[in-house]
C-alpha cells in the first residue's frame, strides 16, 4: 500500500484514541470498564460486518444499499428458524436459512447488476424495498424471541474481556488487507474497480469478480444479521439504517466511491469509531442527535483530508499552469 | 531474413467473419490469416473495420458470424482470457493499462500464471523484464505518470509477456518518435524471425511498406485483397484504401479573386514558450503554421484563443482581440479546434446531435425550450454537408472514427454566426485519407466565406496543399515564410530542418 493508503488508518486510530482518552479523563468510571468496552465492541459487530461487505462492493466500483434490509430480513428469519427450544441440528439448519437469505439476495443483486447491467445503486435500492416489505409481511411488529443459546454464544464468548467474535473480525480484516494488497487476486479485484475495460483486456474474469463481490457483500450482511439478532433478541422488522452508515464507514476507512481503493482494516476502525461516538455521547449527557451531526462533520473533514494530496497537486498547477500541462500532453504524439 | 512461404503453418485464421454495431455493418464476411513468422499488415481508413477485426480476433468482441482459429485451435466463445490461453497477444491502440497502478503491477497483471513470479519478487522481476526489452521506465511509478510514448511501448511489452504465437499490434506507433519507431520495429522483426506471426495495423503507410511481408486492405468493412508487400507502392495502397486515385487530395485555391483585407494583426505577442511574434492574416486566407514539434506553435494558437494568456498586441477585424479567457476569445469570433479532440473539443459520451448544437442552442429554441425538430434538421444538414459517417445523430461521438469526430467539432464554426478566425491544431491527426479531404474542403469553404484560418500541422504535404501561405516557427519565433510558387512540401521540410536563426520583424 502506498503512503496515502495509510492516511485513513492513522487518522482513525488517532481519533479513536483521542476520543477514548478524552472520555476516560471525564468519565473513567462509566467508560473505561470491562463491561462498557465489551459492550462497545459487541455493538460494533453488526456495523463492522456490514461495512466490510460494503467495502467488497465498493472495491469493484459498486454500492449495495440493500444490506440494511438483508440484516432486517435475517433477524426476522432468525425469529422463525432460531427459536427457543431448538438445539443442535435444528439450530444448524436455522442458521443455514439465515445465511441462505444473504446468499439468495447476493445472487439476485449480482444478477441484476452483471447480467441485466443495472447500475448497482438502483438495483440494490429495488432489492432494499422488496426485502423491507417482505420483512414487514413476516413480522408486522417485533415478535418471536431468538434462541437464548445463540444469543449467549454470540455475545458472551470472550477472551479476557474481548468478545471472541471481535477478535475474529480483527484477524479477518488483517488477512483481507494482506490479500488485497499483497496477492495477485487482490490486485485483480482492485484493478477491476479501477479500470474494468483494461482488466478485461488483460484477460481477467471481470464478470465473476464483480458477481462475487456482491454475493460476499450480502453474505457479510447476513452474518451481521446474527449479531444484530443477538442484540435485539426478538424478530424486529425495524432495524437501524445500515445502508448509509456502512458506506460512511467504508469511505472513512479509505474506500473510493469510484472503486479500486479501500482497506478492510480502515473499514473496521471506522465502524469502531462510529460506534464509539454513539457510545460516549450519552456519557456527556448530550442528545443522540449530536452524535449524528458529529459523524457527518467528521466524514466531510476526513474526505477532505484523504483528498489533500490531489488538492495540493491541483493548487500547485495554477490557472495558467493547467493550460500548459494540457499542452505538454498534447505535444507528446509527434506527427 | 527468410520470408515465410505459403507452406508455413497458419497461427491466426478468421473465416467469413461479420459484425454489426446497430445499423452500421462494421465487418462483412472477412477472411484473414497470419502465418508463422510473418508480418501481415492491415490497412484501411478509420472506420473501415480494422479495430473491429482485431477485437474479434482477440476475443474482446464476439462476431455475429464466422469462425476464429488461433494456433490451429477453434475458438468456442469470445473471451480475451481464452484467446490468451490459445497463444494470442495484443497491444491495444487505447492500451490495457490500469493507470493508477504501478508499472510493475501492470506487468504483473499481464503475465500469465505459469510465468508469474512470487508477489514479493514483483519489482525485481519487472525491472529485469523491462531491461530485457530495453525500456527505461521507473517500475514503481503509476502508469498514469508515464508519457504517451512510454505507455505505448509498455503496452507492446505487456502483449509479449505471455510469449504469444500470434501478436496483434493496433497502431503501435501513434505516440512514438522516429527513433522509438525504429526500436519497436527492430523488436517486431526479431520476434517474427523467432516464429511469431504478427498482425500489424497502422496508418503510416511508409512504416507499413517498410515492415510488411503481406498487406491486407479493408474498406467499409469489406476486405479489398491481400498483397505481397514487395513491389507495392504507397499510391497503389492508397488507391485500394479509398477506392479511387489520390489526385483530388486538396481543394482548389482561389487566390486571385480575393481582395487583401486584414483580419488578424498580431504584433509583439509573446507568452510561455513563444514570441515575440508579428503576424498578419488576411480575410479568406489559410495560413499554415509549420515547425518541429515543441517550438511554440501550439502555445501561440492557444494564446490567441485565450486558453493561455499572452502579452502584446493582437487585433481581429479592426478591434482589439480579447484573450483573457476562452469565452472572451470565442465571443470575439475566434474558434480553436484543439489537437486533443476528445479531451478538449468534444463531449465523447454525448450524441452527435448534442455535440453539434451545444454552442448554439439559444438559436434553436423558442421561449427557452429547445425545438427538437429544428435541432435535428440543423444537425442532419451539417452531417450531410461535412459527410459525417454515422448510424444516427443520436450515436455517442466516442463511437465514431477519428475523422468523423473531427468533422463533428468542425460543425461548430459552421453553425456559429460570427466566426472571424479559426485556429486548427492538427486538424487531420488520426484522420483517414478519405475524411481528410472532407475536412480540407470544409476549412477552405470557411475561408471562402471570408474567415481567416491558421492551421498548425506536422505534415508538410498537407500544409503545402491546403494553405495559401506557410510560416515556420523555431524556438517560439517565426523564422521563415513561404508563399506563392515557392510553397511546396520540400521547401517546407527544408525550412523546418534548416534551423534558421530567428529574425526580428518577420511575418505580415
Amino acid at each position: 500500500m502506498r503512503f496515502r493508503g495509510w492516511i485513513p488508518l492513522v487518522l482513525l486510530a488517532a481519533l479513536i484514541f483521542g476520543v477514548g482518552a478524552f472520555t476516560t479523563a471525564r468519565h473513567r468510571d462509566s467508560f473505561l470498564t470491562e463491561f462498557n468496552i465489551n459492550n462497545l465492541l459487541l455493538a460494533t459487530m453488526p456495523l463492522a460486518l456490514v461495512a466490510i461487505g460494503q467495502t467488497f462492493a465498493m472495491l469493484v466500483g459498486g454500492f449495495d444499499v440493500s444490506v440494511a434490509a438483508v440484516v432486517t430480513m435475517c433477524v426476522v428469519t432468525a425469529s422463525f428458524t432460531l427459536t427457543d427450544g431448538k438445539s443442535g441440528f435444528g439450530l444448524f439448519l436455522g442458521s443455514l436459512a439465515v445465511l441462505g437469505v444473504g446468499l439468495a439476495t447476493g445472487i439476485f443483486n449480482a444478477t441484476l447488476i452483471r447480467v441485466l447491467k443495472l447500475p448497482s445503486i438502483i438495483a440494490t435500492l429495488g432489492t432494499l424495498s422488496i426485502l423491507e416489505g417482505a420483512s414487514l409481511l413476516l413480522r408486522d411488529h417485533p415478535e418471536g424471541a431468538i434462541n437464548f443459546d445463540v444469543i449467549d454464544a454470540l455475545s458472551t464468548t470472550r477472551f479476557g474481556f474481548l468478545p471472541l467474535a471481535f477478535i475474529g473480525v480483527v484477524g479477518f480484516v488483517v488477512l483481507a488487507d494482506l490479500w488485497l494488497y499483497r496477492t495477485r487476486s487482490g490486485m485483480a479485484v482492485r484493478s477491476v474497480g479501477l479500470d474494468e475495460t483494461s482488466s478485461r483486456r488483460l484477460g481477467m474474469s471481470t464478470g465473476i469478480i464483480v458477481f462475487g463481490a456482491f454475493v460476499v457483500c450480502s453474505l457479510m450482511a447476513a452474518i451481521a444479521g446474527f449479531f444484530e439478532a443477538a442484540q435485539v433478541q426478538i424478530g424486529s422488522p425495524i432495524i437501524g439504517d445500515y445502508a448509509l452508515t456502512s458506506i460512511a464507514a467504508a469511505v472513512l476507512g479509505g474506500a473510493s466511491l469510484a472503486g479500486g481503493r479501500g482497506s478492510f482494516v480502515g473499514t473496521l476502525l471506522a465502524a469502531l469509531f462510529l460506534s464509539l461516538i454513539d457510545n460516549v455521547i450519552p456519557l456527556f449527557q448530550q442528545p443522540a442527535e449530536y452524535a449524528e451531526m458529529t459523524i457527518g462533520a467528521l466524514i466531510l473533514l476526513a474526505l477532505l483530508l484523504y483528498q489533500a494530496p490531489d488538492l495540493i497537486a491541483r493548487l500547485r498547477t495554477s490557472w495558467g499552469g493547467v493550460g500548459r500541462l494540457r499542452t505538454r500532453e498534447g505535444e507528446a504524439p509527434a506527427g | 531474413m527468410s520470408t515465410p512461404g505459403p507452406e508455413s503453418p497458419v497461427v491466426l485464421s478468421l473465416r467469413g467473419v461479420s459484425k454489426a454495431f446497430g445499423a452500421v455493418q462494421a465487418l462483412r464476411d472477412v477472411t484473414f490469416d497470419c502465418r508463422e513468422g510473418e508480418i501481415h499488415c492491415l490497412v484501411g481508413e478509420n472506420g473501415s473495420g480494422k479495430s473491429t477485426l482485431l477485437g474479434i480476433a482477440s476475443g474482446f468482441l464476439s462476431p455475429d458470424g464466422g469462425e476464429v482459429e488461433i494456433g490451429g485451435r477453434r475458438r468456442r466463445r469470445g473471451s480475451p482470457a481464452e484467446a490468451r490461453r490459445f497463444g494470442l497477444g495484443i497491444a491495444y491502440q487505447t492500451y490495457s493499462h490500469v493507470l493508477p497502478l504501478s508499472v510493475a503491477e501492470n506487468l504483473y497483471l499481464a503475465v500469465p500464471g505459469a510465468e508469474r513470479p512470487a508477489y514479493g519478487r514483483m519489482s525485481k522481476w519487472a525491472t529485469s523484464t523491462l531491461e530485457e526489452f530495453g525500456l527505461d521506465v521507473p517500475v514503481k511509478a503509476p502508469v498514469g505518470s508515464l508519457s504517451l510514448a512510454q505507455r505505448q511501448l509498455l503496452e507492446v511489452v505487456k502483449s509479449l509477456l505471455a510469449k504469444p504465437k500470434v501478436l496483434l499490434l493496433d497502431e503501435p506507433t501513434t505516440a512514438l518518435g522516429p527513433q522509438e519507431v525504429d526500436q519497436l520495429h527492430g523488436f517486431v522483426k526479431e520476434r517474427s524471425r523467432a516464429g511469431v506471426g504478427i498482425v500489424y495495423v497502422s496508418h503510416r503507410l511508409p512504416e507499413v511498406l517498410g515492415i510488411a511481408d503481406r498487406i491486407s486492405v479493408l474498406r467499409d468493412g469489406v476486405k479489398q485483397g491481400t498483397f505481397d508487400a514487395a513491389g507495392l507502392t504507397e499510391e497503389a495502397l492508397v488507391a485500394h484504401m479509398i477506392g479511387r486515385p489520390l489526385q483530388l487530395a486538396f481543394p482548389d485555391r482561389d487566390v486571385e479573386s480575393r481582395e487583401p483585407e486584414p483580419m488578424l494583426d498580431v504584433s509583439g505577442l509573446h507568452g510561455d514558450r513563444f514570441g515575440p511574434i508579428d503576424l498578419k492574416v488576411e480575410k479568406g486566407e489559410i495560413l499554415g503554421l509549420a515547425g518541429a514539434e515543441g517550438n511554440g506553435q501550439v502555445q501561440f494558437l492557444r494564446a490567441l484563443a485565450g486558453v493561455e494568456r499572452p502579452a502584446g498586441n493582437a487585433s481581429c477585424d479592426g478591434a482589439e482581440l480579447n484573450t483573457r479567457s476562452p469565452l472572451a476569445a470565442l465571443r470575439a469570433g475566434v474558434v480553436l479546434l484543439s489537437g486533443d479532440r476528445t479531451a478538449e473539443s468534444l463531449f465523447p459520451v454525448l450524441s452527435v446531435r448534442s455535440n453539434t448544437t451545444i454552442q448554439v442552442l439559444g438559436s434553436l429554441g423558442r421561449l427557452g425550450f429547445l425545438l427538437r425538430r429544428r435541432e435535428r434538421r440543423t444537425v442532419d444538414e451539417m452531417a450531410r454537408r461535412l459527410r459525417i459517417r454515422m448510424a444516427s445523430i443520436e450515436q455517442p461521438v466516442q463511437s465514431l472514427s477519428g475523422g468523423n469526430q473531427q468533422k463533428v467539432s468542425l460543425t461548430r464554426p459552421f453553425l456559429r454566426g460570427s466566426v472571424k478566425l479559426i485556429l486548427a491544431d492538427e486538424p487531420t491527426q488520426g484522420v483517414d485519407v478519405g475524411a481528410r479531404f472532407d475536412i480540407y474542403e470544409a476549412l477552405r469553404a470557411k475561408a471562402d466565406e471570408g474567415v481567416a484560418l491558421i492551421v498548425k500541422s506536422s505534415d508538410p504535404l498537407e500544409l503545402a496543399g491546403l494553405c495559401d501561405r506557410v510560416v515556420v516557427m523555431s524556438r517560439g519565433r517565426i523564422v521563415d515564410e513561404i508563399q506563392g510558387d515557392e510553397l511546396g512540401e520540400r521547401r517546407i521540410v527544408e525550412a523546418i530542418v534548416g534551423g534558421r536563426v530567428p529574425k526580428v520583424g518577420s511575418g505580415g
